[in-house]
């Protein structure tokens, strides 16, 4: 019992006078409010923190040249990663007009280049060059899945390729 | 005036009981719920929009730290069988002692030749950090052989390769220990994420919106 029985003293004199007694009866619902709060909060959180899983399936090394994916060249988007979350992004088999992006706008560019080609013609290619971080790689199959692209491919920029980030790196200023 | 006086109860509840359950459904919650062990390796995962949940049986996790070390955690069901099936191979002889020192430990984060030491270590004692990871250079990919060691312990049967890098480990590593599953033909991987929610508008949304109308209509 949340109260408790206050005894009278039976020695009252008739010079005693009588105090006031306040209640001692405490209001526990904010308490209890506060205890089911508590409740709910642990509840919610216990079952959220559970890592996810993104599934990836990298294809057989061949040497067999005749074994390799066929691209079309009117179909395919390179986008090198590199340093500092600049993405190089060329269409075709183009290098030379290689343009910069970042992470945020590189949906946009994906769209457009799907909006703009035939499903079955439509390639990704991933190049992830030496100084891409690993976040870098996950967010852009990330955003493979985000936008719905089925024909992608991950592998390592050309010598030339990288040469020419560095260069555009040393140009820009990025360290 | 003399009226008869009708005894009123009173209207205030006693909140004890129901303060009472409150607080121990409260405590229960707060000792059942299993908080997240403080990590021997930090990895703090990137973000990804999928949805499927971790495997957590049968598992290899090949663990890519900030700094760009490799560690290997093995599902404690396989660890000895992992341990014999190496020691085949690298012509490596290791006691009863050492499997049972092996089989204690959280991890697996130093190059080969100081296995030896590295289980003599007491758990907790083993600090990420501190040790050197696995090898996974062209040149010396112990890795593979690690991989190679579980897959036949394991004789056939299906392990989920996870891998669980963190945002700021860098993409060669990571390619390393792609390499690493591929020399053991293994070409499927979980890559460890925290979730995110789908940006809205995206194909992706789009696409589990029609979904998930599908579903009410046949429903």
């Amino acid at each position: 019992m949340a109260e408790m029985e206050v005894k009278e003293s039976k020695r009252k004199g008739p010079g005693v006078k009588k105090s006031k007694k306040h209640s001692t009866r405490v209001d526990l619902t904010p308490m209890v409010d506060l205890g089911f709060l508590l409740i709910t909060f642990f509840i919610f959180t216990t079952t959220v923190s559970q890592p996810t899983a993104m599934n990836l399936n990298m294809p057989k090394d061949t040497k067999d040249k005749n074994l390799d994916t066929k691209v079309k060249e009117s179909g395919s988007l390179t986008l090198m990663l590199g340093k500092d979350n600049i993405i190089y992004y060329y269409y075709a088999n183009d290098p030379s007009k290689m343009q910069t992006t970042g992470y945020k706008a590189v949906r946009d560019i994906i769209l457009k280049k799907k909006k703009s080609t035939p499903a079955e013609d439509l390639f990704i290619i991933i190049k992830p060059d030496k100084d891409a971080t690993y976040k870098n790689a996950v967010d852009i199959l990330d955003e493979m899945d985000i936008n719905d692209i089925t024909r992608y491919a991950m592998v390592d920029p050309t010598p030339e390729e990288y040469n020419m980030i560095q260069q555009t790196e040393v140009a820009g200023g990025v360290k | 005036m003399a009226r008869a006086k009708i005894k009123r109860g009173s209207t205030s509840v006693d909140m004890t009981p129901m303060c009472d359950v409150a607080f121990l459904l409260l405590t229960f919650f707060i000792l059942a719920a299993q908080f997240k062990p403080t990590e021997a390796i930090e990895v703090n995962p990137p973000m990804s929009v999928s949805n499927r949940v971790a495997p957590e049986k049968n598992i290899l996790n090949v663990t890519i730290s900030k700094d760009n070390k490799v560690y290997l955690i093995m599902d404690p069901l396989i660890k000895g069988d992992v341990l014999d099936e190496l020691g085949k191979q690298r012509n490596i002889s290791f006691s009863a002692q050492d499997k049972a020192n092996f089989e204690r430990t959280d991890f697996v984060g130093v190059p080969l030749n100081q296995l030896k030491q590295f289980i003599q270590l007491k758990p907790g004692e083993a600090k990420g950090a501190d040790l050197p990871g696995i090898p996974v250079d062209s040149t010396n990919n112990e890795l593979a052989a690690w991989i190679s060691a579980a897959i036949n312990a394991r004789m056939g049967q299906q392990l989920n390769f996870l891998i669980k890098g963190d945002d700021r480990a860098k993409y060669p590593t990571f390619k390393a220990v792609i390499e690493a599953f591929k020399a053991n033909d293994q070409y499927k991987y979980n890559l460890v994420t925290n979730s995110k929610a789908v940006p809205e508008g995206s194909e992706l949304y789009k696409k589990n919106r029609a979904a998930q109308t599908d579903k009410k209509t046949t429903e």
